[in-house]
C-alpha cells in the first residue's frame, strides 16, 4: 500500500497525463482538421491552453511530491537538498522537457500563424519526457523509446478529438461539418489506433516479459485492466465510426447527439485508463 | 527487407535488465531477535541508492531520525549507529533515491530480549 506521498504522486501524474494529451491532441486535430474545426477554433485554443497549464501545474507539483517521498514528510517538497539531489537525475532531465515543452505550448497558443507548429513541438517534447523515465529508459533503446513517443502521439490524437467533435456534433448549424470530421476522424483512426494499440502491447509484453507476470502479478494486471478498457473504447469507437458519423452524413440530428453521448462515454473510460496508467508507473513494481 | 526488418528489431529490443534496488540484507536480520541492542545497523542494497532518511521507532518511544552522518552518496552498503532504547521491538523505516530518479521506501524490525 502506498504512502500519502505515492497516492498524491498518482493523482498528480493523471493531471499530467490529461493537461500533456489534451492540450497536445487539441493542437494536432487544429492543425489536421482546421477547415472543420474553425467555428471552435478559438474554444479550442482556450482549452489546450488551460491543459497546459493544467500540465505545468503537475509537473511542479511533481517534482515537489517526489522530494516530499524522499523525507516522508511534507518538508522535503521544499528541502534544497532533496531537490537538487532529484534535478541530478533523470527526474531533472524530465522536469526540463515538461517545462519547456508546456512553456512552448502556451507561448505557440498565444502567437498567431506560426504559432501552431510551435506548440506542436512543444508537446512531442513534453510527450518525449515520459520516455525518459520510469521502466521504458531501462530496457536501454532509442527504439522503444520512440515506439513510446508514438503510442503517447496516438492517445494525443484520439483524445484530442473528444471535445472538438463533441461540440461540432452539439450544433445543428454545423451538423454537415462535424459528420465530416467524423468521418475523415475515423478514416485516420483506422490507422492511428491500431498502431497505438500495437504499440502499447509491445512495449508491455517488453516491459513485463513473461505471461506469469501478466497474469498473477499487481502490475500485470493493471496492464490486463488497460486492455479491457481499450477493449471498450473500441466498441464505442466502432458504434461512432459505423453507425452515427454515416447517419449524421445522412442529415440526422438525433444520431449527432447520440455520437455526443457515445464520445462523453469514452473521455470516461479513457480517464480510467489514464488513472490505472498513473498507478502503474507510480506505484506498482515490476514482476521480477 | 529482411535486412531492414533484422535492423528494427535490433534497435528496438532491449538490451537492459529490469529491476529496481532493493534491500539484499540488513543486520540484524528483518524479524530476528537478538539479546542485545546493536551499536549499529547495516543495509545491503542489490543496486546504488541514495539512502535520504532512516527512522528509528520503538515500542516505548516516539519514531527518531537517525544520523546518516557521511554517508549522502551513492551506495550500496550503509552501516548506521543506533542509539539504544532497551529491550523491546525496533522498526527501523528507509526512503532514499536510486540513480534512475526512482523514489525507494522499506522498513524492517527486530526485537531485543
Amino acid at each position: 500500500m502506498p504512502d500519502i506521498w505515492g497516492i498524491a504522486a498518482v493523482f498528480v501524474k493523471l493531471g499530467l497525463y490529461i493537461g500533456f494529451a489534451g492540450s497536445t491532441g487539441l493542437i494536432i486535430v487544429s492543425c489536421f482538421y482546421s477547415g472543420f474545426v474553425a467555428p471552435i477554433h478559438r474554444v479550442m485554443k482556450r482549452q489546450a491552453r488551460a491543459l497546459a497549464c493544467l500540465a505545468l501545474a503537475a509537473t511542479a507539483i511533481g517534482f515537489m511530491l517526489r522530494g516530499a517521498a524522499l523525507t516522508g514528510g511534507v518538508d522535503g517538497m521544499v528541502d534544497p537538498e532533496m531537490l537538487g539531489l532529484l534535478w541530478q537525475t533523470s527526474v531533472g532531465d524530465v522536469l526540463v522537457y515538461r517545462l519547456v515543452g508546456a512553456a512552448m505550448i502556451i507561448v505557440g497558443l498565444s502567437v498567431p500563424r506560426v504559432g501552431l507548429p510551435i506548440a506542436l513541438l512543444g508537446g512531442t517534447v513534453a510527450l518525449w519526457s515520459f520516455a525518459q523515465i520510469g521502466h521504458v529508459p531501462e530496457l536501454e533503446s532509442f527504439g522503444v523509446q520512440l515506439l513510446l513517443l508514438l503510442h503517447l502521439l496516438c492517445v494525443a490524437f484520439w483524445v484530442g478529438i473528444f471535445s472538438p467533435l463533441r461540440s461540432m456534433a452539439l450544433m445543428p448549424e454545423h451538423l454537415s461539418d462535424a459528420a465530416e470530421l467524423g468521418h475523415r476522424f475515423g478514416q485516420t483512426a483506422a490507422l492511428v489506433v491500431p498502431t497505438l494499440i500495437g504499440a502499447g502491447l509491445w512495449i508491455a509484453w517488453l516491459i513485463v516479459g513473461n505471461l506469469q507476470g501478466l497474469l498473477f502479478t499487481g502490475y500485470g494486471r493493471a496492464l490486463l485492466l488497460k486492455v479491457f478498457l481499450v477493449a471498450l473504447l473500441m466498441i464505442l469507437a466502432a458504434a461512432n465510426k459505423l453507425r452515427f458519423v454515416p447517419a449524421m452524413q445522412s442529415g440526422e440530428a438525433k444520431a449527432a447527439r447520440h455520437l455526443a453521448r457515445s464520445i462523453e462515454a469514452e473521455a470516461i473510460v479513457v480517464l480510467v485508463v489514464l488513472a490505472t496508467t498513473a498507478t502503474l508507473t507510480s506505484v506498482l513494481t515490476l514482476p521480477s | 527487407m529482411k535486412k531492414i526488418i533484422t535492423l528494427a528489431l535490433m534497435v528496438a529490443l532491449p538490451s537492459g535488465v529490469l529491476a529496481h534496488s532493493k534491500v539484499e540484507e540488513t543486520t540484524p536480520a528483518n524479524g530476528a531477535t537478538i539479546t542485545a541492542v546493536p551499536a549499529e545497523i547495516g543495509l545491503n542494497f542489490s543496486k546504488d541508492i541514495r539512502l535520504t532518511r532512516i527512522e528509528m521507532a520503538h515500542e516505548e518511544h516516539s519514531a527518531v531520525s537517525l544520523d546518516l552522518g557521511d554517508q549522502t552518496s551513492f551506495g550500496q552498503e550503509f552501516t548506521i549507529p543506533l542509539p539504544s532504547n532497551g529491550t523491546g521491538t525496533y522498526v527501523i523505516e528507509w526512503r532514499g533515491l536510486g540513480e534512475d530518479g526512482h523514489a525507494m521506501q522499506g522498513e524492517f524490525s527486530f526485537t531485543v530480549e
